[in-house]
This record gives structure tokens, C-alpha cells and sequence, in this order.
């Protein structure tokens, strides 16, 4: 299902969809771009490059409940399953990457044992998806990941920007049902129009990125490298703030840990939240053994992950080439240029 | 199991065992599910046990599949989980969810002869194998139990030890001499060459502190085992149990779901890191 959507109606599709969903979108605020919950009455606008916390957080937010502890003293426990009611969510302006990040941490969360907090998130969120004409950042390496500033994977809606409308397209039922809902704001889809979309995907493609080898080739390179001495020469300069896999659209990292609201009885919340290869402790025994004892160690984990360990598992790769990773670390390390300096290709 | 994996059914403190005493003591749960929520399970696999208000810690089951009405646990005494389980009674109820982990492939193992090879708290994982194997003795060859421990005093299971010793051969260790000891003094994986236990058509199954476990492997190859006939069982931080936390793995496997029980041969092709 394919539609034009005229610019100055996109608000219009935006309020009747929060008259029955909660919709987030781009905003700018403090300074950075990040999606926030469209107030109704206020415009939504398309004019950013990307937000600096991907939309993996509407599905596994950075501090979920699993459930509540009560205990009496000398009593049994009770606990409370708190499985989120979550409400049906839209959310706008996703990238390609942050798409395609879903379909990763579906495997992550859906496959084997099912994450019943992730599935109840997931399964109530809708992501409408923007094409990048031209890559947001200077960082973007999507192609050579396997994507592009067009994939359609993950998402349920892409929409990209002609001149003056949006080319707006269902990809799954979830997409196609918020595009009926507003079906009088949309104008048929043209042949015109599916030959400029087609134009301005191509074009997009054509953009300069940063560029990776083949993934078959980085994934055997890493294999091969595991003892180079690199990874400790790269990591020298990582303090171990975490930005790195806070902002990865993919890393899916947690703990569990709880909080004690109170003492008597002894009442409090088994929480979990994002968690970081690259602190220390994620990996340290009780023993004090650790099995990734430094910074080299830490660092080679986050890049197998993404670039070995999960193609072994799933075949892809887990890193969607976003680049926020390298972005915003504050030392200026690089996965592009961790993995084709460690892996020589 | 419960349909959300995180949450943990209850089960009742029926027996406390005070295995070792000191810094790094060890004490054997005894737990029951009178609230229902009891599992099976096998040889080798793993449960993650709940204390609310405290967290969670994974722990390799130390019963027999073959018992259902209760599971044990041996616990040293090392984080925040385990000190305060340390402190509980018999009647305090806590949290189990479980089991996890894949098992020791006895059925592969059938008409051969076992060598077990212990160290420490490392006894426990493999304990519930030495259980299951002694007691359909006839599915296997001779059975012979190395197992090692600082001194006289950190002997764990030292009841069992005498029961077992009339099924099996048992070969006792400490690692500093003792007046009135009567087995082997020095290192378990020097008491291994000592004994010298013969490769021809054996399994070995060894699990202890990581430098043990280190020399017993590079031992049994000295004496001949092939990777093939090495196995042992691995641990690693965890905090879901069901490969999604992401701290576990050793390379591309989560030890909670494709371990945490490994052949040489296998675990050789794996990084080091655990």
C-alpha cells in the first residue's frame, strides 16, 4: 500500500492517530534531537538527522519492573508480576537503522526463552520509519552493514520526503491499519510519485558513508585476531562510560537488581536495566575473577559482538551502522575503524 | 516452569548443611516446593536461586535428577546473594526459576569407564553425575572419584564420601600435609597423575577453581584422553539465565543456554574467557 501524504497534512495524521495512541516523535530540546511524546495541538517536525538515544528504549526501556516483593518478617514472600499494560504507541521518524535494529533485538527477545516484557511492548508499537535522503550523520555506515537509507526491515510504515508531501508506505498490517485510519488525508499514489521515490532512494544510496569490509570477511578477520595486540592499543583510551552501547540501537545488555522500598515488612521492586560491556564489573566473579579483565578485552567483546559472535548466532550482523557509537564516545573510538584496523581488510 | 521466565516460583529451606567452615564456607540447601513450581531436571544444569531485597545467583543443582521431592544446592559463601543465603534457617522460603543450561551426555557415555575429578566447591556440579552413574552402576565401567580440597576440614560431602567409597573407587586429596591423613597430599591434578587412571575407553569429567581445572586438562591429555574424552562444566556472571543479559558468553555462546557443560574439544574452539 503506497500513499502520498501532503506535508502540511502530516500534523493533521499525527493528532487524529493521538486521539487513540500515544505517538512520540523527534524533538529538539536541551540542545539534542530525541523522541519525545507529541503534545496534542503542536506540529511535528521531520528536520532533524537522528536522535541520540535510538527507538530501542519503547520496546526494552532503559528501567523496566519484572515484579514487586513483599515479605513479613519469618513469612513467605509475595510477588507481583508487573508486565507492562502497554498502551498502543506510535512512533514517528524512526531511521532505517533504528528499524533494522528491531529485527535484532527480536531474535535477541523473541527467540528461545520469550521476554513476555519486551513481546507486551513490542507487540502494541507501531514504527513509522523515515527514509534518510541524504545520511543524517558523518558517521552513517548502513550499506556496509547490510542496510540502506531506505530498508524497510523492522519497520511498519516508510515514509520518504518528495517535494512538498511524503511518499508514505505500508509494509506490514500494523502499518497499513494507521494509514486507513487516516485515509481521507491521503492522496493516491501516483506513477510519478513511485518513479521520484525510487529516484530518491537511489540517490540516497549514492551519498559517501563510511565503508566496512564485507561481513563474512570482518567476521573471519575477528575470529582470526582475537589475541592481536590491537584491541589493547584501540581501547587505551576508553574510561568505560558506556556511551558507546547506552546509544546502540541493538545492545540489549541488562541487569537485574533490587530495590527495597521498604524495611518492615521489607517491600521492593526486582528491576532490570541497561547494561554496559564496558564497565568492569559486568563480567567480575564474586571471586574477583574477570574473565574480561581490561579495557582491550571489553572493547574486542562489543565489536565481536556485533560483527562475529551474533553473525555466528543469527547470520546477520548485529551493528546497524548508525554511528552513534562512534559519535558520541568521548575518546573517539571507532568501531569502523577498530574492526578494519584489527581485522586489516 | 512459569510462563514468565523471570519469575521465580517459592520453595521452602527443609535442610541446611554446614559443609565447610571459615572465609569461604560452604553449606547444602535442602529445598522443597510445597507451593508447587517444582521442576525436573538434569545432570549438570543450573537454577537461578532468589533472595528478595538481595538478588539472585545462579547454582548448579547438587541432587540426582532422579530425586523429585526436594533439589539441593551447595553454596560457598563469596557475594552478596550467597552470604545472605548463608544466613538463612530451615522454614525460610526463598526463590528458584530454572532449569538452565544443557547436561552431561550420560547416555553417550554408557559401557565406559568414569573418572571424576573434583576440586573444592567444584564437587558439586558433577556430584548429582557421580550420583545418577553410581546408581545404575551397570550401565557403566569401573567409576572412580578424584576429588580435593585445602585441608581435611573443606571436604564437602564427607558423610557421602564414606557411603560412596563402597561403590566406587574414591580418591581423596588435601593440598598441605595433615597428622593422621590418609589419602594423597598435594594438588588434585598431581594426585591424578599419581593414580595415573588408564584413557582406554574412559571419560573424564572435571570441574573446580579455573587453574585447576587448567592442569587436570593438560594432566589427562599427558595420560593419554583424547578432547573427545574430557568434560567439564564452566561458569560465568549471570543475571537472566536465558541468554539475554549478554555477560555470560565465551564467544559467540551464553553459558546459561549452551553450557554450561562442554567437551574439550569443544570448549578449546571457544575464547578463553571465563
Amino acid at each position: 500500500m503506497e500513499t502520498i501524504l501532503k506535508k502540511e497534512r502530516l500534523s493533521e495524521w499525527v493528532a487524529q492517530i493521538g486521539s487513540r495512541a500515544r505517538v512520540f516523535a523527534p524533538a529538539f530540546a536541551d540542545g539534542l534531537w530525541n523522541f519525545s511524546e507529541v503534545v496534542a495541538g503542536t506540529s511535528v517536525d521531520f528536520d532533524y538527522g537522528n536522535t541520540v538515544r535510538p527507538a530501542k528504549g519503547f520496546v526494552f526501556p532503559q528501567r523496566e519492573v519484572l515484579y514487586r516483593f513483599r515479605q513479613e518478617s519469618g513469612k513467605a514472600p509475595e510477588l507481583t508480576e508487573t508486565l507492562p499494560a502497554a498502551a498502543p504507541t506510535v512512533v514517528f521518524g524512526v531511521r532505517p537503522c533504528d528499524g533494522r535494529a528491531m529485527v535484532r533485538n527480536d531474535k535477541v527477545f523473541t527467540c528461545g526463552f520469550k521476554d513476555p516484557y519486551y513481546q507486551a511492548r513490542r507487540d502494541q508499537v507501531v514504527f513509522v520509519g523515515l527514509a534518510c535522503n541524504s545520511p543524517p550523520s558523518q558517521n552513517c555506515f548502513c550499506l556496509s552493514v547490510g542496510g540502506s537509507p531506505h530498508s524497510e526491515d523492522g519497520l511498519d510504515v516508510l515514509m520518504t520526503e518528495l517535494d512538498g508531501c511524503y511518499h508514505v508506505k505500508a509494509i506490514t498490517p500494523k502499518g497499513k491499519e494507521i494509514i486507513e485510519s487516516g485515509a481521507a488525508l491521503f492522496d493516491k499514489a501516483q506513477a510519478a510519485d513511485s518513479k521520484a521515490v525510487a529516484k530518491v532512494h537511489a540517490d540516497a544510496d549514492k551519498h559517501p558513508q563510511r565503508t566496512l569490509a564485507a561481513m563474512e570477511k570482518v567476521a573471519a578477520g575477528l575470529k582470526e585476531q582475537f589475541d592481536s595486540p590491537k584491541w589493547d592499543e584501540l581501547a587505551r583510551a576508553c574510561i568505560g562510560c558506556g556511551a558507546c552501547t547506552y546509544l546502540c540501537p541493538s545492545c540489549h545488555c541488562f541487569d537485574i537488581n533490587d530495590e527495597i522500598t521498604g524495611s518492615s515488612p521489607l517491600t521492593g521492586e526486582r528491576v532490570r536495566t541497561w547494561d554496559n560491556c564496558q564497565f568492569p564489573d559486568f563480567t567480575m566473579h564474586s571471586s574477583g575473577h574477570n574473565p574480561r579483565h581490561d579495557t582491550g578485552a571489553r572493547l574486542r567483546q562489543r565489536v565481536s559482538h556485533k560483527l562475529l559472535y551474533f553473525v555466528e548466532n543469527h547470520n546477520i550482523q548485529q551493528c546497524t551502522g548508525c554511528g552513534r557509537c562512534i559519535s558520541h564516545c568521548p575518546v573517539g573510538i571507532d568501531i569502523v575503524r577498530v574492526a578494519t584496523e584489527v581485522t586489516g581488510q | 516452569m512459569n510462563a514468565n521466565v523471570y519469575l521465580p516460583a517459592l520453595a521452602r529451606i527443609t535442610g541446611i548443611e554446614e559443609e565447610t567452615r571459615g572465609a569461604r564456607a560452604i553449606k547444602t540447601f535442602r529445598v522443597e516446593f510445597p507451593e508447587g513450581g517444582a521442576f525436573d531436571h538434569e545432570c549438570g544444569q543450573c537454577a537461578m536461586l532468589s533472595l528478595f531485597g538481595k538478588g539472585e545467583v545462579m547454582i548448579s543443582i547438587a541432587s540426582a535428577p532422579a530425586v523429585k521431592d526436594y533439589k539441593q544446592f551447595s553454596i560457598m559463601k563469596s557475594g552478596r546473594v550467597t552470604t545472605a543465603l548463608h544466613d538463612l534457617k530451615v522454614g525460610d522460603v526463598i526463590g528458584i526459576r530454572g532449569p538452565y543450561g544443557n547436561q552431561f551426555p550420560l547416555d553417550q557415555w554408557k559401557g565406559r569407564d568414569l573418572i571424576f575429578v573434583g576440586g573444592g566447591v567444584g564437587l558439586a556440579p558433577i556430584w548429582p553425575v557421580i550420583q545418577t552413574t553410581v546408581a545404575n552402576a551397570k550401565d557403566f565401567g569401573k567409576i572412580t572419584v578424584f576429588y580435593g580440597a585445602r585441608s581435611s576440614r573443606d571436604i564437602m560431602y564427607k558423610a557421602d564420601f564414606e557411603e560412596l567409597a563402597r561403590k566406587a573407587i574414591v580418591q581423596l586429596s588435601v593440598d598441605a600435609a595433615e597428622d593422621g591423613w590418609k589419602g594423597y597430599t598435594g594438588f588434585v591434578p598431581a594426585n591424578l597423575m599419581d593414580k595415573a587412571p588408564s584413557p582406554n575407553n574412559a571419560i573424564a569429567i572435571t570441574c573446580g577453581p579455573p587453574i585447576m581445572i587448567k592442569f587436570v586438562i593438560q594432566n589427562l591429555q599427558k595420560l593419554g584422553f583424547t578432547d573427545e574424552q574430557i568434560y567439564t562444566t564452566i561458569e560465568n556472571k549471570m543475571k537472566c539465565g536465558v541468554g539475554k543479559c549478554g555477560r555470560c558468553n565465551v564467544g559467540k555462546d551464553y553459558v546459561c543456554v549452551k553450557g554450561p557443560v562442554y567437551s574439550w574439544a569443544e570448549l578449546k574452539t571457544l575464547p578463553q574467557e571465563y
